[in-house]
């Protein structure tokens, strides 16, 4: 009998498994399949570019996607083609030695390594709500920032400032971008889906430069298009069959879910294109909405994420009600106010009686 | 007294104006089903494509009121002197006072009505008000309509922040032209029977009358 439970766990990338990492990248970035030996070519380059990931204000949610990331096995991947010189969740070293190694990376490959941050960076009151070795996130990304070949933010968080920076935003955290000078590629996603971040990496490998990106920085060849044009349920929205509450027969018919507040209209990620973990999921395929976690500010402006549009807050009135209720209160009080104004001209006319005609 | 026609309102006013008010009757009942469709095919396989018909009437009603909009703005700057900007704003005497004397009537304090050939001046300000939330409505509306567009997305991210913010800005506005519609329908009934003018019959024959000077 074959051995596999010891064949899975040799920490090695059998060529087979790499071949096909690589062409799924290719596929990902929508390059042609002669582009696929190149991305083989800059893969397997001697010379790994050294990568330094920084985790600041987060979950290492990002870095758990990551490491579920199959075909390519990622986090095989991820030490084959580039050496992680820095990553405080999967690094052996610690303490002192962990600080030395980042130290000694960002020095010995001044503007050549790449950096990933992961997670928002509080600025309030010097940013001493997330400090690593002493050193506040906001000192830390200003050290090493400048000297990156290239910077990309991976996850709302670092992206956008995620949780952090939903209302109030009581550390004042901001994205990486906001602190960092020059052009940052945003990964977006709660998590994102790791096939984003592998092809800007292979990206920049092959041809030296990063991706084309969007408004808001992030690469178009994942974030080009919203998820509702690729949704599986599209035929459903377009034909009219809705699931108007979790767990109805039309939610056992898989019909569209934009009644119960899917925000796949609004959202620009390829989850309904790629899809996660090997097993062809996204959120809508398991009968939940999409709830917007690639685009910025979603914890404000995508909730309720079972509603359709976002609650008006009437200033001043402690009054929180959703647009069409307010909507129709307000056009009660016009026509009432119509009415009335009707019934005082016609009172005061026959109080007055008709002037004639001039 | 003997009345005179005098001319008031341009062809092109009076296509703005019915284009505007078709393409607001079909936009507002489409949106409302998009945002929430009160039907449900239930079935397959019925070929009845409800939310497909909603949102392309949707779309031609809001190229047609995108040109509404844009021929308004143009008779705002070349229109005749009552389609001008400049006799909708209290910026001159006469139109301040024009303001004044128009809200003195409407709440039926006075009886003095301000004789002249355009807009009043809170029915101007009202209408240049519109015409705004219009502009807001178009660049919510084109930012949704083409997601793939660098340009839209540009300027829909920096007025909007993303489409969501968008998609309830435009939603919320669509309130304005609903409200707007029954106060607009009102007073201007209310203003054909109690001028001289025939406000009603002058959006469709472009004519006002007016007392004729001895």
């Amino acid at each position: 009998m074959a051995d596999t439970v010891n064949e899975t766990l040799v920490p090695r990338l059998d060529r087979r498994g790499f071949l096909k990492g690589c062409t799924m990248a290719a596929a990902a970035l929508g390059l042609s399949e002669t582009m696929v030996p190149k991305l083989v070519e800059a893969a397997t380059t001697a010379q790994r570019p050294p990568v330094v990931w920084l985790h600041f204000q987060e979950c290492t949610g990002c870095t758990e996607s990551l490491l579920r990331a199959s075909h390519p096995d990622l986090g095989r991947l991820l030490l084959d083609i580039i050496s992680l010189d820095y990553h405080e969740t999967v690094m052996a070293a610690a303490g002192h030695q962990a600080e030395k190694v980042l130290h000694d990376t960002i020095e010995k490959y001044n503007g050549k390594f790449v950096l990933i941050v992961e997670g928002a960076i509080p600025t309030k009151d010097n940013g001493i709500y997330c400090k690593i070795a002493g050193k506040t996130a906001m000192a830390i990304l200003a050290e090493v920032a400048p000297k990156a070949a290239a910077v990309i933010a991976i996850g709302t968080c670092a992206t956008f400032g995620g949780v952090q920076a939903a209302a109030p935003n009581p550390t004042g955290s901001v994205g990486v971008q906001s602190l960092v000078k020059g052009p940052v590629v945003n990964i977006s996603g709660c998590p994102p889906n790791p096939i984003a971040l592998l092809g800007t990496i292979l990206h920049f490998l092959t041809f030296n430069r990063l991706p084309a990106l969007d408004k808001l920085g992030r690469p178009l060849f994942a974030y080009g298009r919203r998820n509702h044009d690729h949704c599986e349920r599209r035929p459903h929205f377009d034909e009219g069959r809705f699931v108007e509450q979790f767990g109805d027969e039309f939610h056992k018919q898989a019909y569209c879910l934009y009644k119960v507040g899917c925000k796949g209209p609004e959202t620009f990620a390829n989850c309904s294109a790629v899809r996660f973990n090997d097993v062809d999921v996204w959120p809508v395929s398991v009968g939940h909405g999409c709830i917007g976690c690639t685009e910025p500010n979603f914890w404000d402006t995508m909730t309720p994420f079972y509603e359709r549009l976002p609650n008006v807050k009437i200033p001043g009135s402690g009054i929180i009600a959703d647009a069409d209720s307010v909507g129709k209160k307000v056009l009660g009080i016009t026509a009432a106010a119509v009415g009335i104004h009707a019934a005082v001209g016609i009172g005061k006319r026959l109080i007055k009686g008709k002037e004639d005609d001039k | 007294m003997t009345y005179e026609k005098k001319k008031c309102w341009s062809i092109l006013l009076r296509l703005y104006h019915w284009g505007l008010a078709l393409s607001i009757v079909f936009l507002v009942t489409t949106g409302i089903y998009i945002n929430g469709p009160w039907s449900n095919t239930m079935q397959l396989g019925t070929g009845l494509f409800p939310m497909a018909w909603m949102r392309y009437t949707h779309f031609v009603a809001g190229y047609v009121f995108t040109a509404a909009v844009l021929i308004r703005v143009f008779l705002y700057i070349f229109g005749n002197a009552q389609e001008r900007i400049t006799d909708c704003l209290p910026i001159t005497g006469r139109n301040i006072q024009n303001l004044g004397k128009t809200l003195l009537q409407y709440s039926y304090i006075s009886d003095a009505h301000d004789e002249r050939l355009g807009h009043n001046v809170l029915a101007g300000l009202t209408y240049l008000i519109t015409i705004l939330a219009a502009i807001f409505q178009l660049a919510s509306g084109f930012f949704m309509l083409f997601p793939e567009s660098a340009t839209w997305q540009g300027l829909g991210v920096s007025i909007f922040g993303n489409q969501q913010e968008a998609r309830f800005i435009h939603h919320l506005l669509m309130w304005w032209f609903i409200i707007f519609a029954v106060i607009h329908v009102y007073l201007v009934i209310w203003n054909d029977l109690t001028g001289p003018e025939g406000l009603v019959s002058s959006i469709f024959t472009g004519v006002k009358f007016k007392h004729k000077k001895a």
